[in-house]
């Protein structure tokens, strides 16, 4: 077959060598020189070096949040340390700012939506083209073709303002919901499931919509999970549909288009007439609640994601 | 994978009864069937309006023709060849230097003699893919503004001026800029891939090699290295496939019009024709500008499939 997006075989048994050869590697009898011990500190150092970058922007952002407004302009480079009189007072204007609170709800509506509607018609699609059927590969091809080309910006803006979704909501949960690729990732998923499950489960009568759901699928569920926490991922930090599709309705606007206002409103915070200090804040405390969900839950999801990278070849 | 295909093929039935036996599974591929039909084929045909002087309230048919003159106008004029040229450069840096830090990192860790720190290290380096594109650039901002943390650090280090170094149009600071995000956003999740292949390497050679009294770096160049290769070469045509298409939207949210000699790519090109706040809304040029980018696009992505396809036998499609 011309098509094949072939998943990395025995993905259990590259596991288990890798911790074999790890083992080996490390209790490999070994007379380390002067040179081989100056070579592990720096590597060491190196390594911290990556670490420390990769977590010091937010952490900034994190003391900022808690710092004191006022003191927090004047202060120059990097903020290691809540700057003043630690306060909450970000975190309060947060509460007294509904968009900020609208913008959540509707990230998290947007976000659950989404990815529920996109993730069925993935699986039934990929459901559908890991059959045998006569039309098996016209549709595998069908679903391919919009991996290589795509109609572009304008032309899709043309065709939702058509349908009347601009300044709707449906803008924002239907488009981009699924695509082609995780159908057919959905199907190599499928093809892995035994080939005798599939049978019993017809012989006993049930529906291709029952074998699917209450068989097949939670079998499938290894990549099924990583296409699902990707698509959260992706909805969550979503901004440019909505910047597209519901410029106008600021009362959709996803949490990620309000706090690019915020940053907007707060570039030239110096030059308004009466500055209240701590509306500076809001910008930090909105940035800390609105990556907090994400940057908390992702240790427990690091390995099938990690997984699913190496596997699947998703990009996150 | 092919044997199983063999085993469970189903002889060429008739089609009357494929549709008898199958017409569930073909109920099943409707949703998708409508999904990409309307959002992925309708838009494709929606081209059109490139060729036309397209009015929205005139719609695809009764909008007058005009053929080319679409990218006459984009290519006489000087702000199109401007976004072309940065979207080369900046492509051209990812595929290089933004390329080669992952392998870097992931050679680092494998290095690294402590499971424990490598594993800190490691998620420590996730973090940043987890950042929404929005607080990322946030966080350029407030880095590079005047008295931000990099501003200080090389003003020090290096006499640079102190100022917003986002606002200076001259290259290639911008360049830089982008490409520094791009790094930080990508070195950890980028590097998985690498990580899992040097994972793979065969520890006899490694035990081999260091009884013949190599070091530990010239195990990493004369073995794992040559060993990763065919992920390397994989991943780095893969990286030019898609290098055209994507990661450029998060330019909308760093440029300003001082910095649009430098700046301006494509996608914000057709981004800014169509929808910029006060912009001019001209959706036809932004069309071509838009299809121009799709296939140069489709172009790279097929040329480097098939060279994937030749170097190491795997293919995306």
């Amino acid at each position: 077959m011309a098509l094949s997006w072939k998943s990395t075989p025995n993905k259990k048994n590259v596991s288990k060598k890798k911790h074999n050869e790890d083992d080996r590697i490390s209790t490999m009898i070994e007379h380390p020189s002067v040179g081989d011990r100056i070579v592990d500190v720096i590597v060491i150092l190196l390594c911290a070096l990556v670490a420390f970058c990769s977590i010091i922007p937010m952490w900034h952002v994190l003391m900022s949040s808690f710092s004191d407004g006022q003191a927090l302009l004047a202060k120059e480079g990097l903020v290691l340390w809540p700057v003043g009189e630690f306060n909450l007072e970000g975190y309060a204007h947060i509460f007294k700012d509904t968009s900020i609170i609208d913008g959540y709800g509707n990230t998290i509506f947007y976000t659950v939506t989404s990815v529920a509607l996109g993730f069925m018609i993935a699986a039934m699609g990929g459901y559908a083209i890991s059959r045998q059927t006569r039309l098996k590969t016209p549709m595998i091809l069908f679903l391919t073709a919009t991996m290589l080309f795509g109609g572009g910006m304008v032309p899709t803006y043309m065709v939702i303002n058509a349908l009347g979704w601009v300044e709707t909501p449906l803008a924002l949960v239907i488009p981009g919901c699924t695509n082609g690729m995780f159908s057919i990732m959905m199907m190599n998923a499928f093809n892995s499931v035994p080939h005798e499950m599939y049978e019993a489960a017809r012989i006993d009568g049930a529906g291709h919509f029952t074998t699917m759901w209450k068989i097949m699928l939670p079998q499938a569920m290894n990549l099924g999970s990583v296409i699902i926490l990707n698509s959260v991922i992706a909805a969550w930090n979503a901004w440019l549909p909505a910047s597209i599709y519901v410029p106008r309705s600021r009362h959709l606007w996803p949490l990620q288009l309000v706090i690019n206002q915020i940053i907007n409103e707060n570039k030239d915070f110096l030059n308004s007439a009466n500055p209240d200090y701590s509306k500076y804040l809001i910008q930090f405390a909105a940035i800390i609640v609105a990556a907090a969900p994400l940057i908390l839950l992702f240790p427990f999801f690091q390995n099938k994601l990690e997984k699913g990278v190496i596997g699947g070849g998703v990009k996150g | 994978m092919a044997k199983k295909d063999k085993l469970f093929q189903t002889p060429k039935v008739p089609w009357k009864k494929d549709f008898k036996t199958n017409w569930g599974v073909y109920l099943m591929f409707i949703p998708i069937f409508l999904y990409t039909l309307v959002l992925h084929y309708v838009p494709m045909f929606g081209i059109v309006m490139a060729f036309e002087d397209y009015d929205i309230n005139k719609g695809y048919f009764k909008s007058p023709w005009v053929g080319m003159a679409n990218f006459v106008e984009l290519f006489s004029g000087s702000d199109f060849p401007r976004a072309i040229f940065n979207t080369v450069v900046i492509a051209l840096l990812k595929c290089t230097v933004g390329f080669v830090m992952p392998i870097l990192f992931a050679c680092l860790l494998s290095l690294l003699r402590s499971k424990k720190y490598k594993r800190t290290v490691q998620t420590s380096s996730y973090l940043p893919n987890f950042v929404a594109a929005v607080i990322v650039c946030f966080l350029v901002q407030e880095f590079v503004k005047q008295d931000g943390p990099i501003t200080l650090l090389l003003h020090h280090l290096f006499g640079v001026e102190n100022s917003n170094l986002l606002a200076d149009p001259n290259p290639p600071t911008f360049w830089i800029i982008y490409l520094v995000m791009g790094i930080w956003q990508g070195i950890g999740w980028g590097s998985i891939m690498y990580v899992a292949a040097i994972a793979t390497v065969s520890g006899d050679l490694h035990e081999a090699a260091a009884i013949d009294g190599a070091t530990r770096l010239q195990r990493l160049t004369k073995i794992t290295i040559p060993c990763i290769m065919p992920t390397i070469v994989m991943m780095f045509v893969l990286g030019i496939g898609t290098s055209f298409a994507a990661g450029y939207d998060n330019i909308l949210l760093l440029y300003m019009p001082t910095t649009y000699p430098v700046a301006d790519t494509i996608y914000t090109y057709t981004y800014r024709l169509a929808f910029a706040a006060g912009g001019a809304r001209d959706y036809s040029l932004s069309a071509a500008s838009g299809l121009f980018q799709s296939i140069v696009g489709t172009i790279l992505l097929m040329g480097s499939n098939y060279m994937s396809k030749k170097a190491s036998g795997s293919s995306l499609f």
